[in-house]
């Protein structure tokens, strides 16, 4: 069953958007200025948590956290705690109590709604539709376009990837990997529509003798955030009825020895007016 | 805010406009630049529309009362609301961030004291 309030997230973010005239990548300081909303970055030291919307009275400031370095991951935590502030409900339940501060854990796999709605408008804000799509169709599909799109937007590889595939034409899924054990994976509507697709749940074993399995032997590979790209099939992956070729292109995400895996299928001949009821649009949930 | 505090905001809302200012919806709305259906529904006290942040300061500000007010935590309508606990339920922060937190608050007490002064 699709859950509304994420969908309306996204479009609440993709609205504000659209309403102030912003352009790729999203300037959240300047977003932040127009309504008046201080932003403050955390010292370095500071570990704790990712992000911080702080309320006093009419007042309100985003802290968020510097400890990772990376500019992607920096800038969900600030458009997620702007979800705290542009959300319908969420004064009820991010400052119950008389609380004054809400603390936020970025990192896509939040089981509570509030969070998950704040990921979701986060992902609206930073690669809305109107202008991720026209960009989207410029380049290759697969991690050549997520790559690119990343950089447009100043979004993280993984944040960029789930966009991607919710929005992409092309059969793509994305399959986020540790010690050969899928975390969690999303595909495209045109990859649910090949008959016989199975999705790769979590804890679901990575294929043997495919590029990602190899990936996983050798730790190194992926602290180097190294690539490698071959051809695969969906039936090898999927169990699809059929075999359909596809590449494989698989990126290290660094010290936490993950890994992210593009699979895009070589252009198929779908029916495109069949109308997939399983597919969802991907969610920032394990 | 839970169940009676929803109809708290609906009810101060409707007073705010109507008794302190003597404002229609339609005025409300061009004043805080919402649709006037959004305050209509806000004003419903079995409706199920609520208002975000973002709302919330919009209303306050063209009604010239405050968010607390609106919200209920107060009773003055440009009173704020006392916290003498701020960390109540905030079991997850760390001394660090607390403190820091707490730093950001003091700032924006600074920054409207001084904004009243002007």
């Amino acid at each position: 069953m699709k859950n509304h309030k994420l969908t309306n997230a996204v479009l609440t973010a993709e609205k504000i958007i659209k309403d102030e005239g912003l352009t790729l990548p999203i300037d959240l300081s300047a977003l932040a200025n127009r309504h008046n909303i201080i932003l403050q970055p955390k010292p370095e030291e500071n570990h704790g948590v990712s992000g911080m919307l702080i309320r006093y009275g009419e007042s309100f400031t985003i802290a968020y956290s510097t400890y990772i370095k990376s500019t992607g991951f920096q800038r969900f935590s600030i458009a997620h705690e702007f979800g705290h502030y542009f959300l319908p409900s969420h004064p009820e339940n991010v400052f119950q109590n008389g609380k004054s501060i809400h603390e936020s854990h970025a990192g896509f796999c939040s089981s509570n709604q509030i969070e998950l709605e704040a990921d979701h408008f986060a992902s609206g804000l930073l690669m809305p539709k109107h202008l991720f799509s026209k960009e989207l169709r410029k380049f290759a599909d697969g991690l050549t376009a997520i790559e690119n799109l990343a950089e447009i937007c100043k979004t993280s590889l993984v944040a960029s990837a789930i966009r991607y595939v919710g929005l992409t034409d092309a059969a793509v899924t994305i399959i986020i990997s540790s010690g050969n054990l899928v975390e969690y994976s999303f595909s495209s509507s045109a990859m649910y529509k090949i008959k016989g697709y199975t999705h790769l749940r979590k804890g679901v074993a990575i294929p043997r003798n495919t590029l990602t399995y190899s990936f996983h032997q050798n730790r190194s590979k992926i602290e180097r955030s190294e690539r490698a790209s071959e051809d695969t099939d969906l039936m090898h992956w999927f169990d699809t009825d059929e075999e359909i070729t596809a590449n494989e292109e698989v990126i290290g995400l660094g010290a936490y020895g993950k890994t992210l895996t593009v699979i895009t299928a070589d252009a198929t001949e779908n029916n495109d007016d069949e109308i997939n009821e399983d597919w969802d649009e991907p969610r920032f949930k394990k | 805010m839970n169940d009676s505090d929803d109809r708290i905001f609906a009810k101060r809302l409707r007073e705010a406009r109507e008794k302190l200012r003597g404002m229609t919806q339609t005025q409300l709305s061009e004043k805080s630049g919402l649709p006037s259906t959004s305050i209509s529904h806000f004003e419903n006290v079995d409706g199920t529309r609520k208002p975000s942040f973002d709302n919330l300061r919009r209303l306050a500000k063209a009604l010239e009362v405050t968010t607390d007010f609106l919200l209920g935590r107060t009773d003055e309508p440009t009173g704020g609301a006392v916290n003498e606990e701020l960390y109540r339920n905030v079991q997850l922060l760390t001394d660090a961030d607390k403190q820091f937190a707490q730093d950001m608050i003091k700032q924006m007490i600074e920054r409207n004291q001084e904004k009243d002064k002007k």
